[in-house]
């Protein structure tokens, strides 16, 4: 018989097997790099109405290995608030993280968010963007590209992806950034460099949602690398709410193996010319920022 | 009033499903009650939805505890007791393809149903691969067996609004289900009341594992397999070349040698002087360049150490005739399998033509001599200085339990040149072994050789080494055909040796100030017997020319002298003699097959080590059949960065071109090996694990362990939930995705 | 602090402010705060408090204020915050989390009319909205009921054998803005009576678990069960709050309810809050002329005090309830309460009375003229609207 390195124990893992998500789902591969990324540091989960509290499963077992606080839909922010501060002022160090959906973020949850940035609360905040209210069954939500089609936009969004990065920025809080499951070595820099700064820390992964998107389960990390080479989900960071670093430009990969995979584009497949727009305009964005205001100094990656 | 159960798994619209159903009956006048059991939205998790049809208006608003019918959508969710509180009379009513069983135990004394609705579904593209949509379809399968008509269930669907492929489906479903009765007594398993113990809200006992083995949901598992690389296919020595090269990658290059040293003794010589077929396959060549596996295979050669040789312990003792690579590599291979060998050898040193005919500055006489050396410390007795006859061939066959005979190719191919004016060509085997035995100088003099292999090159730039003031090589056809290795003839017109194309020698005579060879310009006609163009005589005029020359070689190729073997033999199939009595007698090497290459001469070794073995005690050792190939479309290319090789060393021109030191010098990084470990790692191990872990890490489950196993993983199956990011993930082919 | 003249508001945040400091040497305290009139005194007065050991979160909702709350008592610290009104309506989300969470907030509910259209004075039906939410109701009629009863709510919501959040409420302005004089509790005093907050179910790294994900309906029925069981605790553990009170402070403090004179009352009403004690004065000058009459200031609302309540009205034939709230489609929110409680009193006469709705000033000719259509009947009517401003 061969010898099998045991793994840490089901029991330890922050996602343990035994949960319910879909297969493919893009927040089970976030959840084991945010793992990875964590290492020892046990964190402190709150998690608003969405499939991440699904994910805990049925009292009275659960689906994460670590504390995990289920708060009503727009609170997480806010009961997060509320466990740091204590944490503070009892000295405990270990991260209190949101992990909380496009809802709960972009919409419901937003003037929740708002102030807890605007407070600088000690709080990691994690966005899984799927593009729709997953949970529900895949209606429309602010994160919503143009033209895809959700249950309740069967003719496609008219309207454009709210541009939530923008708006953190503008909270000047120390640290934003997107995060890709197709570029594993820059997701675990990122966990580990929010890790090391205090005060405010907004991270958003854009997460395939294999039932919502109609997509394969198998080409979930595939379609993510497609969306950033292609230009539609940039990779980057922005530092104090005004410092741009932009961390891979589109490569000119069409944008038509990405959509061509996913019937929630069936409207685009032959009509990309709003969807191409957007990118286009996303990137004279970006680019404008990260030429007038560089991130310059590299901060210094935690040991 | 009917009562119908569905059980499916998220996503394959169960629910749709009764609502198809109750309105089929709706659209009949009866009243209908459709509804599912609603709890979150995922895909794959078991749910179960319900239909009631009855007469009269339908006020019960539990869920069916006692069906009349039970549709299964998913036959993984079978399990024992799931008919238990069925009434008797109907149908269990189940998508399955028509092979597979297993269900009758559980559903005895019932009527079943079954169509292959999965395969009606992907055939027409509802739904996803993974997670195909079977409602449409099931509900024409359905109807059938409750007695409605297509054309009821056609307005059902239409009712709902699904057109075209989805009645299309249904229709086919309609047609094809089959039902039967199985034999036995209907169970009726005594179930306990399942206890729900419900902690308390401050009980030390929450926050437990998930209940759910999730591997049940699953309709694929991940599968682990081991493709060919293109370049063991294609290895003539039958080397595991994507085997040296991880060693050598992770600096491990005794292990790197002990993977050459099980098919091949000699990979110091095949490390500089084989044609390299497999760099030719490698697939890294459709991303940027291929791996340098000659270099590798010198370096793992170079500094790898030897394990200690095997000790002969059986009592069969076998006889080698031939000691050039073919024969070694048979001695070597037998010597480990135990047998004690003599190795018979007509000229008074080992090595045949890696001795004679391969030039120093190729292959050193130190390199040759280490690895024979290497090979003689098995038990292999040799006698040298014996030219053996068709009779001393039958004395050994009663002398000893096997024979092998790789005598090589005796005759060489001769060419007419009329009266040769007093300058007699050389044979080209002939002037290397002159040369070798230091025996041959030349003081300037012009040298024509007349060939297109690897001995005209090698003669050609001997005869440069030598002293020649200028040395031409004549070849009737282009560059392109000729077999000679690209890199050979490359260095030698670096060294400034003029080549000719479409040339041929007519005649050699006097002029009267010197040997002249006539020469007639050739041209490319179609294709002959070698597959490559026939050259035909340019008719005009100015393409007969001469050449002034002071020696003439020649190397137009070699065949074999079978007068060696007993009369009456033939070779079959290349390698294998029959038909005698006495020890079997086995032939190999350019001797039996002409394939001309070291690499070939020592795959041969090994098969005919493994041929005489099974002959004397029926173990098979041959490998199984080989899996298929790799290729590119296996390899995920984008997985990786662009690097090109590592940069190799070579002696410049204008040293090499007057002496016989070797021309190649290895990778230039390094000392210990640098160079070669950066382009090993370069290898992309094509549809074979190297444990790069990838699969591991993207897993969203993190259900994969490391083993130590030929695998290198172990998937979790009691969790794996079939999504396949693991078989993406993988950057080489090595998993792929099974049926369940 | 002892002998004081302070208001409503100003006590409020002064004994939260206490109670929160008197965690200090355990997880301390925190806060959600969010401003809403007549309120926001209390939350000024808790911004400028130097906490030992907490922080006065200043969010942007009161949604998030309770979560804030939530939060923090998932991390094992006492916790408390204040609304009214609308306020309270936004929370509402959050209040039942908090409910079924099981976690012992204190909230402090300035009673304030709800709009729309926009009024900003007193009315009870803010916080009786909540009744569902599984929280504990203390309606205060003084500004030294309120200081008490605060105190009285963290001993009884963190102990143990309740451990639910917990609605003290007060009149808006008529309490919050009104100077009285009123002995307020000192640091040394609360220490003694409030024991370290101990949350049996806070987030734990040595025992990770998931709380308020999902349940079956087998768990919720245990579930809401356990909530009610926990409920019927309040009174035997509000009776030992009261009793160590006592020891520390040398009063009593009111329990669940005041009876006045309502041993040999033929009638008796039953009011909350300052309208009790208007009320108070009214039978009592009608007491003096000689008149069977008595009263109840109904003091806990949740859980409602069934037992004490019929032990409370003694013989009498008519009881008449003073409702500053009103459910519409049904009548006062007190008055069903009481009629379900007197279903073992077939014999009794009950009469609502709508008054003060909207925050009008309820006078005592007000309530003598409710007494005299009480003595007057002969059988209850549906609800009485009386306009207090006849």
């Amino acid at each position: 018989m061969s010898a099998v390195t045991p793994s840490k124990p089901y029991e330890t893992h922050l996602l343990r097997p035994g949960n319910t998500n879909c297969a493919g789902c893009g927040m089970s591969i976030g959840l084991q790099w945010l793992d990875e990324a964590l290492g020892d540091e046990k964190p402190v989960l709150v998690i608003p109405s969405c499939c991440g509290i699904v994910t805990a499963g049925a009292f009275p077992t659960s689906g994460y290995g670590v504390p995990t606080a289920a708060t009503t839909f727009a609170s997480s922010p806010a009961v997060a608030t509320g466990i740091s501060a204590v944490a503070a002022m009892n000295g405990i160090d270990n991260p209190v993280i949101c992990w909380a959906g496009d809802g709960g973020s972009y919409d419901i949850g937003l003037a929740t968010l708002s102030a807890a940035a605007e407070r600088n609360e000690d709080i990691i905040y994690i966005c899984y963007d799927n593009e729709i209210y997953g949970n529900t069954g895949g209606q429309r939500s602010g994160a919503t590209p143009v033209g895809a089609v959700t249950s309740t936009t069967p003719e496609g969004k008219t309207e454009r992806k709210k541009d939530l990065m923008a708006i953190m920025a503008a909270h000047r809080i120390p640290y934003a950034a997107t995060l890709s499951i197709g570029h594993r070595e820059d997701f675990l820099r990122k966990i580990r460099y929010a890790r090391s700064v205090k005060g405010f820390r907004f991270l958003v992964m854009l997460s395939p949602c294999p039932t919502g998107w109609k997509s394969e389960p198998d080409q979930s990390t595939e379609l993510i690398e497609l969306a950033v080479r292609c230009g539609l989900f940039p990779l980057y960071e922005i530092f104090d709410g005004r410092r741009y670093r932009i961390n891979q430009r589109p490569d000119n990969t069409s944008i038509e193996p990405y959509i061509r995979q996913q019937r929630r584009f069936s409207q685009v497949w032959n009509n990309t010319g709003a969807l191409q727009a957007f990118i286009d305009a996303q990137w004279q964005y970006l680019d404008g920022m990260a030429t007038v205001f560089p991130a310059k100094e590299k901060p210094p990656l935690p040991k | 009033m009917m009562e119908i159960t569905i059980c499916g798994r998220g996503g394959q619209g169960g629910v749709t499903l009764a609502k198809i159903i109750a309105s089929a009956y709706f659209l009949k006048g009866k009243y209908v009650q459709a509804f599912g059991v609603y709890a979150a939205e995922r895909s794959g998790a078991p749910l179960q939805a319900f239909v009631r049809v009855d007469d009269e208006e339908i006020t019960n608003h539990n869920q069916v505890e006692h069906p009349d019918h039970i549709v299964v959508l998913d036959r993984t969710l079978i399990a024992a007791g799931m008919d238990a509180s069925m009434k008797p009379g109907g149908f269990i009513i189940i998508n399955t393809p028509a092979d597979k069983t297993g269900f009758e135990e559980h559903f005895s004394g019932r009527k079943v149903a079954t169509v292959d609705a999965t395969s009606i579904a992907v055939a027409h593209g509802l739904g996803t691969r993974t997670v195909p949509i079977v409602n449409t379809v099931m509900a024409g399968s359905i109807a059938r067996v409750l007695g409605l008509t297509l054309t009821e269930i056609l307005a059902a669907l239409e009712h709902l609004n699904f057109t075209g492929v989805n009645k299309t489906c249904a229709r086919e479903a309609y047609t094809l289900v089959a039902t039967r009765s199985l034999p036995g007594e209907i169970h009726r398993p005594s179930m306990p009341p399942a206890k729900v113990r419900v902690a308390d809200l401050f009980d030390e006992d929450v926050g437990g594992m998930p209940k759910i083995k999730t591997g049940s949901w699953a309709t694929e598992k991940p599968e682990r397999r081991r493709l060919t690389p293109p370049c063991n296919h294609v290895c003539p020595a039958g080397n595991d070349v994507r085997g040296f090269i991880d060693a050598v990658g992770k600096q491990e290059y005794d292990r790197a040698l002990s993977v050459l040293l099980q098919t091949s003794p000699l990979p110091a010589v095949c490390g500089r002087v084989c044609p390299a077929p497999c760099m030719d396959t490698c697939n890294r060549a459709e991303f940027d360049q291929s791996v340098n596996v000659r270099e590798i295979e010198r370096a793992a050669a170079d500094l790898g150490v030897r394990p200690a040789p095997v000790r002969a312990w059986r009592d069969a003792a076998v006889a080698v005739v031939g000691s050039g690579p073919a024969g070694l590599s048979t001695a070597y291979q037998l010597a480990r399998l135990g047998y004690p060998v003599t190795l018979f050898e007509a000229g008074d040193e080992l090595g045949g033509v890696l001795r004679t005919g391969i030039p120093a500055y190729r292959l050193p006489r130190e390199v040759l001599d280490r690895e024979i050396g290497y090979i003689l410390s098995h038990d292999i007795s040799v006698r040298t200085g014996q030219v053996l006859t068709r009779a001393d061939m039958l004395t050994l066959s009663r002398e000893f339990q096997a024979v092998f005979v790789a005598t090589g190719l005796q005759h060489v191919s001769d060419l007419d040149l009329g009266d040769q004016a007093g300058v007699t060509p050389l044979q080209g085997l002939h002037f290397l072994e002159q040369v070798r035995q230091g025996n041959m100088r030349l003081t300037g003099q012009r040298v024509v050789v007349i060939g297109g292999g690897n001995t005209a090159m090698d003669a050609a730039r001997s005869a440069l080494r030598i002293g020649a003031r200028e040395v031409r090589v004549l070849y009737r056809r282009t560059r392109s055909e000729m077999p000679a290795i690209f890199e050979e003839v490359e260095q030698a017109l670096e060294e400034g040796i003029i080549l000719d194309e479409l040339v041929a020698p007519v005649s050699l005579q006097d002029s009267g100030n010197g040997p002249v060879l006539t020469c007639q310009g050739m041209k490319l006609g179609p294709p002959d017997a070698s597959g490559r163009p026939r050259p035909i005589a340019d008719t005009n005029p100015e393409a007969r020319f001469e050449l002034a020359c002071d020696l003439v070689i020649l190397a137009l190729g070699q065949s074999h002298d079978i007068s060696i073997l007993p009369e009456g033999s033939e070779i079959k199939e290349g390698e294998a003699l029959l038909g005698l009595s006495g020890a079997p007698l086995f032939v190999g090497g350019d001797f039996a097959t002409n394939a001309g290459t070291v690499a070939a001469a020592i795959g041969c070794g090994l098969r005919a080590a493994r041929h005489i073995h099974r002959t004397l005690t029926g173990e098979d050792l041959f490998p199984p059949a080989e899996e298929p190939v790799a290729t590119p479309a296996q390899i995920r290319f984008q997985r990786f960065e662009h690097q090109p090789p590592e940069a190799v060393r070579t002696l410049s021109p204008a040293v090499r071109r007057r002496c016989f030191d070797e021309v190649h010098l290895g990778f230039q990084a390094g000392p210990g090996g640098a160079g070669a470990v950066a382009e090993a790692q370069r290898c992309l191990s094509c549809g074979v694990c190297n444990r790069c872990d990838r699969c591991l890490e993207y897993c969203p489950e993190g259900i994969l362990r490391r083993s130590d196993g030929e695998d290198g993983y172990v998937f979790d199956l009691e969790y794996c939930k079939g999504c396949g990011v693991c078989m993406t993930a993988c950057p080489r082919g090595a998993i792929y995705m099974a049926q369940l | 602090m002892g002998r004081t003249l302070a208001t409503g508001n100003h006590v409020a945040g002064h004994t939260l402010a206490l109670a929160g400091e008197a965690n200090r040497n355990a997880r301390g305290c925190c806060a959600g705060a969010y401003p809403i009139t007549p309120q926001t005194e209390i939350i000024e007065f808790l911004s400028a408090f130097r906490f030992n050991k907490g922080r006065v979160v200043l969010v942007e909702s009161e949604h998030s204020a309770m979560a804030v709350c939530i939060g923090a008592a998932l991390a094992g610290a006492r916790t408390f915050t204040a609304s009214s009104s609308n306020g309270l309506a936004y929370m509402t989300e959050n209040i039942f989390a908090a409910g079924y969470y099981r976690l012992p907030t204190v909230m402090i509910a300035v009673n304030r009319t709800l709009g729309p259209p926009w009024n900003i004075w007193v009315d009870q039906g803010d916080s009786l909205m909540m009744r569902d939410a599984a929280w504990l109701q203390f309606y205060c009629d003084s500004h030294q009921d309120l200081a008490d009863t605060i105190l009285l709510a963290f001993r009884v919501a963190e102990d143990h054998r309740v451990m639910l959040p917990v609605i003290v409420a007060m009149d808006g302005f008529v309490t919050s803005h009104t100077q009285m004089v009123v002995d307020l509790p000192t640091q040394e005093q609360v220490d003694a009576l409030l024991p370290p907050c101990n949350i049996p179910h806070r987030l734990k790294h040595a025992h990770p678990a998931t709380f308020g994900g999902m349940t079956f309906s087998n768990e919720t029925e245990h579930h809401r069960y356990a909530i009610q069981h926990s409920m019927e605790q309040v009174f035997p553990v509000l009776e030992e709050a009261r009793d160590e009170f006592e020891n520390i402070f040398g009063r009593r403090p009111a329990g669940v309810l005041e009876a006045f004179d309502t041993e040999d009352a033929e009638i008796v009403l039953v009011a909350c809050n300052t309208m009790a004690r208007t009320l108070h004065n009214v039978v009592r000058e009608r007491r003096a002329r000689g008149e069977k009459i008595g009263m109840i200031r109904q003091k806990l609302f949740r859980p409602f005090p069934r037992e004490q309540f019929l032990a409370a009205i003694g013989a009498a034939k008519k009881i008449a309830v003073l409702d500053r709230n009103h459910s519409p489609g049904s009548g006062g929110i007190f008055w069903q309460e009481i009629a379900t409680t007197l279903r073992q009193r077939p014999d009794v006469l009950l009469q609502d009375y709508l008054v003060g709705l909207g925050g009008g000033d309820v006078t005592p000719d007000n309530i003598n003229a409710i007494i005299d259509d009480l003595n007057q009947r002969q059988a209850s009517s549906p609800p009485e609207w009386k306009d207090t401003s006849q």
